[in-house]
């Protein structure tokens, strides 16, 4: 059930400025924000994976992770398959748990 | 060139979309199996996660669900969470609406469903998806099969979790995507101060519950996006990957 109504709510992000309220309609304060959402949110969601519920110390203080997605980064600037950054990223992740 | 090979080719969005699939389905395949994995060990079982990728489908969003109903938490609380974790596809459909706006009406409400990440950054990458039809098998395409896909590599990953030994690797595989379709958008200055600002809130407010450190990381860099000059040059839609 809690999937269910997680869903609904996620359909409905999803289908509310393509169905009911097309985004041309909205005020334009609001589309220039929309616009800027995109890295914002990705470069968010990417830092709470990092840091998890450890605060910004974690950010600064180098693991594995912070390894992979280096990595991850400069492989993702360099090409633009998005299957290479996650690959190297779960590459670099193995290699140094055998290693360790 | 044959005009009726030349009105196949505008209008046949299939191929172009299972060529564009192929990269990124390679990409998600250790995401996708990381929810399976997880939904299998916190507990709460494989067919939990396959019904997450069905019914969710949006990896960050079905990891949350997963980490928190398996942690016992409550319905609100993981209503709560997903939404904040998944409020970006607000944006997503606001930059799609125009492809949406001469589609029929069952196609507007059906294919909502398949704004996710991979697939409006497919979409973004390309100039050739104009026409209505066009877009329509494109949309179709790329969403429907990569559904499968993600709901047959959550069901893989459900299955081998018992197999499969302790390892960290498959965490990497979620922020190493977003990195993936974050870095190209790295261009225009709004976009990198947006982006430096959400990452040091979001890491500020990480020890706040579940989904509220990365909404106020998404929030601080939206106002601090918005605030910085654009620069007068343009960037092409062409380099605009997502």
């Amino acid at each position: 059930m809690t999937l269910l109504v997680s869903a609904a709510a996620t359909y409905g992000l999803r289908v509310v400025l393509i169905a009911l309220v097309p985004a041309h309609r909205l005020p334009a304060v609001l589309r220039r924000g929309l616009a800027h959402l995109a890295p914002a949110a990705l470069a968010a969601l990417v830092v709470t994976a990092l840091v998890g519920h450890r605060g910004a110390t974690a950010l600064v203080v180098p693991g594995p992770m912070h390894l992979a997605l280096g990595v991850a980064a400069v492989v993702a600037w360099r090409f633009r398959n998005p299957a290479l950054p996650v690959l190297a990223a779960v590459a670099v992740m193995i290699v140094v748990e055998v290693l360790s | 060139m044959d005009i009726t090979l030349r009105h196949t080719r505008r209008a046949d969005g299939v191929t172009d979309a299972v060529r564009d699939l192929a990269p990124v389905v390679l990409g998600l395949a250790p995401f996708a199996m990381l929810i399976g994995v997880t939904a299998v060990r916190s507990g709460l079982g494989a067919g939990t996660g396959v019904l997450s990728s069905a019914l969710l489908y949006g990896g960050s969003g079905q990891l949350t669900a997963i980490t928190l109903m398996g942690s016992g938490a409550g319905a609100g609380a993981v209503l709560a969470a997903v939404t904040l974790v998944n409020a970006r596809f607000l944006l997503y459909a606001a930059a799609l609406e125009p492809h949406f706006r001469d589609q029929p009406r069952w196609f507007r409400w059906a294919a909502a469903h398949f704004v996710v990440d991979p697939t409006y950054a497919m979409v973004t990458r390309r100039t050739d998806l104009e026409d209505p039809t066009r877009f329509r098998r494109y949309w179709l395409t790329a969403g429907g099969v990569l559904a499968v896909a993600w709901v047959a590599l959550t069901a893989v990953g459900g299955l081998l979790a018992p197999v499969l030994p302790a390892s960290s690797a498959l965490d990497v595989a979620a922020p190493a995507m977003f990195l993936a379709m974050l870095v190209p958008q790295l261009r225009a200055r709004p976009a990198v101060v947006g982006a430096g600002a959400a990452a040091v809130t979001a890491a500020l407010a990480s020890p706040l519950p579940s989904g509220l450190g990365l909404m106020c990381g998404i929030a601080a860099g939206v106002v601090a996006a918005s605030v910085t000059p654009t620069p007068t040059r343009t960037t092409a839609p062409s380099e605009s990957p997502s």
